[in-house]
């Protein structure tokens, strides 16, 4: 749906790639180059919608503007010299991880996408032992119990309750109740939690693990761990409850992150014995879950896996970009979402990125890309993993997409 | 235009009656043509003396995309590190077996003389995905089968009363949204009971919230895909899979249809008596029977192979019953969107083990007591069963009864003790394998084109050398053409190149848009016109290639 007025055009129902929760209710008002989000659109959302008249920036080389053609040629020269290209970033659609897998398979190098730590995190449980997880409208529909761990998402995924629990659910008899485990709703949370009961049961700095510990315990009628907080009520209201879930974003968990997670998978998997309980693993930026499903099935591996001679392996720890860097030579910085800063680097960077990104020193080649869901269609996965969602195309700010650069790229290799 | 010409192989076409017989094969411009109207146009010939000629093998159920298989592959890392695609001019650095990525997948499959495989549970909240990933399997045309029977709306639709007419309409709008080609039942009402916390729903029992039986959902679909006119009945995976006693089950669904064509999937699974000492016997005899007896049933059979694999499936009311024999020992379930649900526990068939040595040995008596071969699908449920990969050697257990009499031989006694495969004698025919894995499979999903040599057919065509060795025939084509062009050479890939998507798009009263828009807004949480597909999204703005049914749009 579009409206045109003298000021611009706005389309309605823009579908927003952003934080991994999917919102497809935003409105954009699109004048020239110039972009404005309203209605439906997050405080960060419209942030990083907002886009000014000014005509988009020339790709670089060495500081020098120059046009596409010669900004590939120069960084196929620095790719094809690279003793060990690292490529981070991958904030990108499908079609531009694609692009980027096949031309990663081609020059040899790492792969991994900037916000995967929290990914990493659920990962190691998931992979190694397994959960039972669950969707957005499922937890919408049948969740009677939501229990947040840990810092509340919401700071990342700002619509999260309007999303999965409104006052009402499909199947929900009384009221909905929210718990917060060793974190607090913000007040926007708050807001949007508004006829849905709210408790907080905090918990001492660092003692979230120990916390779920002692809530498992209560569920397995093993001997009690001691400390607090007391849990008993909380462990009732998960048997108790039709369809109880443990949300979490992993990427706000500590150190032991990793930990508290398999925590609560095991805490779900005691509860659904007798009735049913799911987790709600939240990780999701910048399409990293469609980053690491088309990783999956075009190579077999997640996210962190490097190709060499033609053949890939995959390490989560090696192949971090923060490890990879530590022997690289050249990073391949693609981030085509938000002006996210490439890491602090000593080697040669190739960059295509967001027009407005700001270096900490100029990349040897930078090549400004359009953003998926303006700029040109594409495809994102939503943070539950399964739903996918179709990006828009909004103006033509003369931005080339990320599979088009690094396709332009590959070809121009030997 | 280009024109290939095949000469002197044994043609066998069984849907145009020809078997075995030594003619030339003309392939124009992509399609087979008929032999006075190439001419003097040809411009490579391929000589096949000595060679069985046939239109491409099709798969109708085989797991090899979405969401699950993904999930496969992550709980299946070690079976990825240790077999990965061998690097060469064609290699795309993927790997698996059980959970072969997309482009290997392409490749093992049109190796075997495969040229199209079908997606058989795509659940309509991952349908964007499947259609995604099935785009990168090369040389396949593909196509999904929507999951349905355990989505909410389909559920109070007819808990309310709404009407064959209002579910005949959502069928249809989720066929168009999804873009797919069938509809698929995956234990009808118990994945959905299973979010009530129910954990067996028989048949004639009722779901806890909506209270409305699996027949009652089976019966409403059966009739909907009968009314739309859609060419593929009702693919069906039944109540109570993998559980003993679970024949009955099936006898009684074969007679719920009430003439109706129904399409019974993974067959094996649902044929288990409770005979004996270890309370678990052969039901292939009574099921075999029934299927004999019903012209409106269709089956595949689902048949297990020893060897490690990973079980995926759409029904995790089932698969968290079976949670405790994961090996190794990790299994991830997940509810899905008021829609479905998927359970992946990886999972060991050994041959010393008395249940799976009898799940092997039903599989084959139900191949070869099924007597019509245009009503049994040759399938391993990849990777429920077995890889597919496993085809050749099942072909060849099908064709060789020395050979399957060998096999037999080395399972434990007791499992022998309750099959009568060896008293069996039947030995399928180069015409039957024709049927079972070319003819049928085109004709039971309306795909007129295909599983045939007769002009005007797909250029799908496939060279095999006349080797008594089956499992070696059939395992690694001489020549496999895709769309008239030379795709595999001596078993050896040459050219890559890419198939199309099918599906169907049947009319419907376009009243059921605004209830879905209002279902989506309110129950799902976004906008209809977001989960609907749109043509530029299936093969980089190819579009799909879309059927004719009764009621057409």
């Amino acid at each position: 749906m579009t409206d045109v007025s003298s000021g611009g055009v706005t389309h309605h129902d823009v579908v927003c790639p952003f934080c991994g929760l999917g919102c497809d209710d935003v409105s954009l008002t699109v004048r020239g180059n110039a972009v404005e989000a309203g209605e439906g659109a997050c405080g960060r959302a419209a942030a990083l919608f907002r886009r000014s008249a000014d005509p988009a920036p020339s790709a670089r080389v060495m500081g020098r503007e120059v046009a596409l053609d010669e900004a590939l040629a120069a960084a196929a020269e620095l790719v094809s010299a690279a003793r060990s290209p690292v490529y981070g970033g991958l904030g990108t659609d499908v079609d531009g991880v694609r692009a980027l897998i096949k031309l990663a398979s081609k020059t040899g190098g790492s792969v991994d996408h900037y916000a995967s730590t929290g990914l990493f995190r659920n990962l190691s449980t998931s992979q190694r032992k397994g959960w039972i997880a669950t969707t957005l409208a499922e937890v919408r529909n049948h969740c009677d119990l939501l229990v947040v761990i840990g810092p509340d998402p919401s700071e990342a995924f700002h619509r999260l309750y309007n999303r999965i629990t409104p006052p009402t659910g499909r199947f929900i008899k009384g009221k909905r109740k929210v718990v917060f485990l060793g974190g607090a709703p913000s007040d926007e949370a708050r807001a949007q939690l508004e006829g849905v009961e709210i408790q907080t049961i905090a918990v001492p700095e660092g003692e979230l693990l120990d916390a779920l510990s002692r809530l498992q315990g209560l569920l397995s009628d093993a001997p009690a761990v001691p400390g607090g907080p007391d849990l008993a009520a909380l462990a009732e209201g998960l048997k108790g409850a039709h369809y109880g879930v443990l949300a979490w974003s992993a990427g706000m968990l500590g150190g032991d992150g990793d930990l508290i997670v398999e925590r609560a998978s095991i805490i779900v998997d005691i509860l659904n014995v007798d009735t049913r309980a799911a987790c709600l693993p939240l990780a999701g930026r910048d399409n990293l879950i469609g980053a690491n499903q088309a990783f999956l099935w075009n190579i077999g591996f997640p996210l962190r896996t490097a190709f060499r001679g033609g053949q890939a392996d995959h390490d989560q720890l090696l192949n971090s970009t923060e490890e990879a860097l530590k022997s690289g030579d050249l990073l391949i910085w693609t981030s085509a979402f938000r002006p996210e800063q490439p890491p602090a680097f000593e080697g040669q960077l190739v960059a295509f990125a967001h027009p407005d990104t700001i270096f900490e020193r100029e990349p040897e080649v930078f090549v400004p890309v359009g953003q998926p869901g303006l700029d040109h269609r594409g495809l994102a996965f939503r943070t539950d993993t399964v739903v996918s969602i179709p990006l828009g195309h909004y103006r033509d700010a003369g931005l080339p997409s990320i599979a088009m650069v690094a396709k332009g790229l590959r070809e121009r290799l030997s | 235009m280009s024109a290939v010409r095949i000469t002197g192989g044994k043609v066998l076409d069984p849907a145009n009656g020809e078997v075995g017989v030594e003619r030339d094969v003309f392939i124009q411009d992509g399609r087979i043509a008929a032999s006075g109207a190439v001419g003097e146009g040809v411009t490579e010939t391929i000589d096949a003396k000595g060679g069985v000629v046939m239109a491409g093998a099709i798969d109708i159920h085989t797991h090899i995309a979405g969401g699950k298989s993904n999930i496969a592959r992550l709980l299946m890392v070690e079976e990825q590190r240790a077999i990965r695609e061998p690097a060469g001019p064609f290699c795309a650095c993927g790997g698996g077996l059980s959970t072969m990525t997309a482009h290997a997948t392409g490749c093992r499959y049109v190796e075997m003389g495969y040229t199209a495989a079908f997606e058989p549970a795509v659940v309509g909240a991952n349908a964007r995905h499947m259609h995604y990933e099935m785009g990168d399997i090369p040389f396949l045309d593909t196509g999904g089968y929507l999951v349905l029977g355990n989505d909410d709306f389909l559920l109070d639709l007819i808990a309310s009363g709404a009407g064959q007419q209002a579910v005949n309409d959502y069928v249809a709008w989720m066929l168009a949204a999804t873009k797919c080609m069938a509809i698929k039942i995956v234990n009808p009402g118990g994945i959905n009971a299973f979010k009530f916390n129910a954990r067996r729903l028989d048949l004639d029992e009722a779901n806890p919230h909506y209270e409305i039986t699996p027949r009652k959902i089976l019966t409403t679909l059966i009739r909907a895909v009968t009314e739309l006119g859609l060419a593929h009945p009702i693919h069906l995976h039944g109540c109570n899979l993998g559980v003993p006693g679970n024949e009955q089950t099936t006898l009684d669904t074969i007679a719920a249809t009430e003439g109706l064509p129904l399409h019974m999937t993974h067959v094996q699974f649902h044929s288990y008596g409770t005979e004996g000492d270890r309370k678990f016997s052969s039901g292939a005899a009574k099921i075999a029977e029934a299927v004999n007896k019903n012209p409106n049933i269709s089956i595949d059979v689902g048949q297990i192979m020893f060897g490690q694999t990973v079980t995926a499936s759409a029904d995790l009311m089932s698969q968290h019953r079976n949670r405790g024999i994961a090996t190794p020992k990790r299994w991830i379930g997940m509810d899905i969107e008021m829609d479905a649900a998927c359970g992946i526990v990886p999972f060991e068939y050994k041959d010393k083990s008395f249940v799976n040595a009898l799940q092997w040995a039903i599989g084959l008596e139900l191949f070869l007591l099924v007597e019509d071969p245009w009503r049994i699908f040759l399938t391993t449920d990849h990777p429920n069963g077995a890889p597919f990969t496993t085809y050749p050697h099942l072909l060849r257990l099908l064709m060789d009864k020395p050979f399957r009499d060998e096999q037999f031989a080395k399972l434990p006694k007791s499992a022998r003790k309750h099959s009568i495969l060896n008293e069996l004698k039947r030995e399928y025919t180069l015409e039957e394998i024709a049927i079972v894995t070319r003819a049928a499979p085109a004709k039971i999903l309306g795909l007129t084109d295909r599983g045939h040599l007769g002009a005007g057919a797909a250029g799908d065509v496939v060279i095999y050398r006349d080797d008594p060795d089956r499992e070696a025939m059939f395992s690694k084509a001489e020549y496999v053409l895709k769309d008239g062009r030379v795709v595999v050479k001596d078993g050896e890939i040459v050219d890559v190149v890419y198939g199309r998507t099918h599906s169907v798009a049947p009319d419907y009263d376009k009243s059921m848009d605004a209830k879905l828009d209002r279902w989506f807004d309110q129950a799902i949480g976004f906008k209809a016109k977001t989960f609907k597909m749109r043509d530029h999204e299936i093969r980089d703005g190819q579009g799909t290639v879309v059927h004719a049914t009764k009621r057409s749009a």
